[in-house]
């Protein structure tokens, strides 16, 4: 189970929270209707476990299928081979938590290439942009020229960010008739500037993507 | 939704905690000190009871603190004093922005007087003090007791390897490399390995560039695996066998590391010496050195033991080891740590 470390600074703790709330209110009957006449089948939201190594995580976001295209592929025993490929946006938050080192929230948007078999086998690519905060993780202190020491309260960066990816996952609708889906991504995330650098940091993403819309149908 | 509110509330509450600063015989807490556009990670691991503290200013530049805190130094060192492993900017864990343009050897003097600092203010004006130097972090420390009276703010110096003069730091490695590179051709030692340096040496005599300097330094570093007295210390398997349980950022480290060896601070660094200020320096001093060092060799710890003006100095040197005595011969390091700060706190 995810716990939220209590040591985490408050702004972060009120941003998690937030994002919980909005993550529970997409899914209530309240907003249903609205979000159904406009494009029932088009969105889906997907909540996350990322990690990288043992430093653990979350994400949570919304994908848009801007379109899809269903073709088959005649095979060698002159069976066909279903394909269906799409191509959606992803906005998400995610978060991840480096004990001693710090806790990074960022917000990506990606463009996503997924190829979905008849299976129920997905693949899928994804790259974009994003932006990063993080808070260090220990007390921050400041001194000055004096000698006097005070503390930077919520201490941490901002930094510009861009991600990319490949994955794999499996489609329930193909075979439960249910509207979700299971996809495992890795990620490489790249924050600048970093000490006039780059930092680069894998993260493993293991996630539950579905389209609350669709339900019950 | 109710769940969801209360859970909210309880975490919300929880922010409102302060930071504690425990005082243990086995305490583990990391801070960070902000200072020009740097946040340097500062992890203070040991006894803080005692009251005693040794700061530990690591090498490279770039290399940061994590590989000085072995297993070995938190049972034997860390038991009795507390260890602080500072992150210098650009350093291990230390984050921050566009920050290159203060990568400079002065800058980390402020640095590193900012920390002690820090430390006064979160342990106590009254806690004790001691530096120790390595490698590169040895030129902070030799910069760091001749400005001003900043030695007074600490109780001793560990120079541990530590180069206070770069120009004769290469020096001494090209004639260090000469002398035990012929001498082990003459016992038919690795003798195409040790040919190849000598070449190098007698092609290159002196008025180094960056260039040379930094070839002589890798020369010096292949040297120690043709000695087979040192004990030899596989640096990856050490790095992975410490990653986990000590949370290293390896991305932060790694890409820190290669800043920092490229930057253009190097080039300072290159034509710096203390050796003419040393004379300044009154606190105790004790001053470590691998009798195989050939990165920082041993005549340079002499002309610093010889050019220092403390009443108490002690100079001792390890029968096996190379640069990184941390790893290569602990037991002695730590012996000698434990006896001097014993006597100097």
């Amino acid at each position: 189970m995810l716990k939220i470390p209590l040591n985490l600074p408050v702004i972060m703790r009120k941003t998690i929270f937030a994002i919980l709330l909005l993550f529970a209110s997409a899914s209530t009957n309240a907003q249903n209707d609205t979000i159904v006449a406009h494009s029932p089948g088009r969105f889906q939201f997907s909540i996350s476990y990322v990690s990288s190594l043992i430093y653990p995580g979350l994400s949570t976001g919304t994908e848009y299928l801007i379109r899809t295209n269903d073709f088959s592929i005649r095979k060698n025993d002159g069976n066909y081979r279903y394909i269906s490929k799409s191509r959606l946006a992803e906005v998400s938050v995610n978060w991840y938590h480096h004990t001693g080192f710090h806790d990074n929230l960022y917000l990506t948007v990606e463009y996503v290439m997924r190829r979905t078999r008849k299976s129920g086998l997905i693949t899928e690519f994804a790259a974009g942009p994003g932006f990063s905060r993080t808070f260090l993780g220990g007390t921050t202190y400041k001194v000055n020229d004096n000698g006097d020491v005070s503390i930077i309260k919520h201490a941490g960066y901002n930094y510009a960010l861009v991600t990319a990816g490949g994955g794999f996952g499996f489609d329930f609708s193909s075979k439960v008739k249910r509207p979700y889906s299971l996809i495992a991504r890795l990620n490489m995330i790249a924050m600048f500037p970093y000490n006039s650098t780059v930092y680069i940091r894998p993260v493993l993403e293991v996630g539950f993507h579905a389209n609350p819309f669709l339900w019950n149908k | 939704m109710r769940k969801i509110l209360i859970i909210g509330l309880l975490i919300l509450l929880s922010g409102c905690q302060k930071e504690k600063i425990s005082f243990s015989s086995n305490a583990s807490e990391t801070f960070y000190v902000d200072n020009a556009g740097a946040s340097m990670r500062v992890l203070v691991e040991g006894n803080t009871l005692s009251r005693t503290f040794i700061l530990v200013i690591h090498g490279g530049p770039g290399a940061g603190s994590f590989f000085y805190n072995t297993n070995y130094i938190s049972d034997h060192l860390g038991n009795k004093y507390a260890m602080v492993y500072w992150d210098q900017r650009n350093a291990g864990a230390s984050q921050g922005n566009n920050n290159g343009g203060n990568l400079k050897l002065s800058q980390m003097v402020e640095d590193l007087k900012k920390v002690i600092e820090v430390l006064k203010f979160r342990y106590g004006q009254d806690i004790g003090i001691f530096l120790l130097g390595h490698s590169f972090g040895g030129l902070i420390a030799a910069d760091f007791i001749t400005t001003a009276d900043y030695q007074y703010m600490v109780k001793g110096l560990i120079n541990l390897d530590g180069s206070h003069n770069y120009p004769l730091n290469d020096t001494l490695t090209r004639q260090k490399l000469l002398s035990v590179g012929q001498y082990e051709i003459s016992q038919n030692r690795h003798t195409d390995d040790w040919q190849k340096i000598i070449n190098y040496c007698e092609a290159h005599k002196g008025n180094f560039s960056l260039e040379e300097s930094q070839q002589l330094e890798t020369f010096a570093t292949t040297a120690e695996d043709y000695i087979d007295s040192i004990k030899h210390v596989n640096i990856v398997t050490e790095v992975l066998s410490y990653a986990i349980t000590d949370k290293y950022p390896l991305t932060s480290m790694l890409t820190n590391l290669l800043y920092s060896e490229d930057a253009d601070f190097n080039k300072e660094l290159a034509v710096t010496s203390f050796s003419s200020s040393l004379k300044k320096v009154t606190i105790p001093v004790l001053v470590l050195w691998g009798k195989y060092d050939f990165t920082c060799p041993i005549a340079l710890g002499q002309e610093f033991f010889s050019s220092i003006s403390s009443t108490y100095k002690r100079m001792s040197v390890s029968p096996v080891s190379g640069h990184e005595m941390v790893v290569q011969d602990e037991v002695f390091l730590c012996d000698e740590i434990d006896n001097f700060v014993n006597d100097n706190k």
